[in-house]
């Protein structure tokens, strides 16, 4: 039931983007969602699908994995197209009327760069941040970039050991649940017939479990932190020290003109190119 | 929970807190590491009195506690982290932390599993990344808390065998609360508890010598004693106390010698 869940896991490996500091992969996500974001015409979005195929080519995640982590957003995807598809309105003559459904050509582009962005999104915060980075370098670098923050009282340690222990857990708590379920499909609880309701009403006596256990756990927890010296991040050190080496900021400089060259590729349109090539020959 | 308590643990020794559920075992544990605070008397620690809330650091650095459920007390997803966990707390420097993590790592014998993620390992291999990350923090006694009660045997073997080392090869004090007769007798002290009161204090052939008392708290006790106890309650002039088989045997051996000789 949750074995295919793919968020949040890490494969270990030893590509370009894994040995790449997580500060500077972070920093890359940003650049990459506004890059996304921004790509609007179609030169533009072409080349961002150009920079997602480069990003997939040097983390040398499994394509297997990529289906795996898409796969539950098949039904969010095909619905953002199919509603951007059929209520886009044009200017131009409709390509199809049919009853009440009417599709421009403007509604197929929207759709199209929807998918694609919507798709992008998706693998780009896949492979640059979970797939690459281990947890705990996550949330160092998040602590580390953070710091700024903690001049104005921003509780920046205590958020990033909430976050660490909350990935420690997932795989225990994984773990818990399906234990659960099975006790609770031992004493013929029923998850899978009914309708939505019902099935909803079903997931009661697993989250209640789980909630308490969880609850003492944490408890425990806190007991156990106590016991080996944790007093906050005051006076803190680390065992393993982030460093940022000359390709990481050559990979970073090249995605940042990257994302400028898009801001520029945006200005042109499709039309402008064809005309362009038309030009020369 | 507890009353008209007056223990002393000693430096270096190795002490076994025993009693069944609900005896006050493990808040006495927890007393004497500080997370607990008494509310009458006091508890002090090499000295230090833990209700004193500047002691409290020192205290933990001191006393380290391994807790029941190994799940429970591991704070990161890979091995090396999770011992990392109390030398960073202590603010130590890099070179210190690695050294230390190594250190702690060969003690409990799982150098190999430095890169493992945590919740691959089994019980026993958790439970001893517990003693190692306790160990890093370096403390001077340990407390293990019904450290081996969510164990398989193999895992229990292991805890018990690790403890046993602390204590014997690092002179580490150690102190184990249990409802296992066979991890007693390991001890060179056991402290009977009952209803939050301590009925019975001594070395594990004193206190197994009183299977009465034992049996009135409803604790057992080791097989081996049990089966002496039994056959002298029958009419045989055998010693109590007898706690290994080995011993067992080498008693009934007397014993068949001398009614031979009588024969003879």
């Amino acid at each position: 039931m949750l074995k295919d869940v793919t968020f949040g896991q890490y494969f270990p490996g030893n590509s370009l983007l894994h040995r790449t500091d997580p500060r500077i992969k972070i920093i890359l996500l940003i650049e990459y969602l506004v890059l996304v974001l921004v790509a609007e015409s179609l030169p533009a979005v072409a080349l961002s699908l150009c920079f997602t195929a480069f990003l997939i080519a040097v983390s040398g995640v499994r394509f297997g994995i990529l289906i795996k982590s898409v796969k539950p957003l098949i039904f969010v995807l095909a619905f953002t197209a199919v509603i951007n598809l059929f209520f886009t309105k044009g200017e131009s003559e409709p390509l199809l009327e049919w009853k009440f459904i009417t599709v421009y050509s403007e509604g197929v582009r929207t759709a199209v760069t929807m998918l694609i962005r919507l798709l992008s999104m998706v693998l780009g915060s896949g492979i640059l941040i979970s797939f690459t980075t281990s947890p705990l370098e996550l949330t160092d670098a998040i602590e580390r970039l953070l710091k700024p923050l903690k001049a104005i009282k921003v509780p920046v340690h205590e958020f990033a050991m909430m976050m660490s222990i909350a990935l420690r857990f997932i795989p225990t708590l994984i773990e818990e649940t399906n234990k659960i379920i099975s006790a609770q499909k031992a004493r013929c609880a029923d998850f899978e017939s009914g309708n939505i309701i019902k099935r909803l009403k079903a997931l009661v006596p697993i989250l209640i479990p789980l909630f308490v256990s969880a609850i003492r756990r944490a408890e425990e927890l806190a007991d156990a932190m106590e016991c080996r010296c944790y007093r906050g991040g005051e006076g803190r050190t680390k065992l393993k020290v982030m460093k940022t080496r000359p390709t990481d900021f050559v990979f970073l400089a090249s995605v940042t003109l990257f994302t400028v060259a898009i801001f520029f590729v945006n200005m042109i349109e499709f039309s402008e190119v064809i005309a362009f090539c038309a030009d020369i020959f | 929970m507890l009353s008209g308590l007056n223990v002393k643990i000693e430096k270096g020794s190795y002490t076994a807190i025993l009693g069944h559920n609900g005896c006050g075992k493990s808040t006495l544990a927890k007393l004497l590491c500080g997370i607990l605070l008494p509310t009458e008397g006091n508890v002090s620690v090499a000295g230090m009195d833990t209700a004193n809330e500047e002691n409290a650091f020192e205290i933990r650095k001191r006393c380290g506690m391994v807790f029941q459920n190994p799940d429970n007390q591991l704070v990161a997803s890979v091995v090396e982290e999770d011992i990392a966990f109390a030398p960073e707390n202590l603010g130590l420097a890099r070179d210190e932390i690695r050294r230390r993590v190594d250190e702690a790592l060969a003690t409990v014998d799982m150098s190999d599993y430095a890169r493992h993620a945590t919740h691959k390992l089994s019980g026993g291999q958790k439970q001893r990344i517990a003693i190692a990350g306790v160990l890093a923090m370096g403390p001077d006694c340990i407390i293990f808390d019904e450290a081996t009660a969510m164990l398989d045997p193999t895992g229990r073997k292991e805890i018990v065998a690790a403890m046993k080392r602390l204590n014997k090869e690092m002179g580490m004090t150690v102190v184990t609360i249990t409802h296992y007769m066979n991890e007693a007798v390991e001890a060179d002290r056991i402290i009977v508890m009952n209803q939050g009161e301590i009925i019975a204090d001594g070395t594990p052939e004193e206190i197994f010598s009183q299977v009465e008392v034992l049996h009135s708290v409803s604790l057992d006790v080791p097989q081996v004693t049990e089966l002496m106890f039994l056959l002298e309650q029958d009419g045989f002039p055998l010693p109590r106390g007898i706690l290994h088989a080995m011993d067992a045997a080498d008693e009934l051996e007397k014993f068949i010698g001398e009614q031979k000789n009588e024969r003879a």
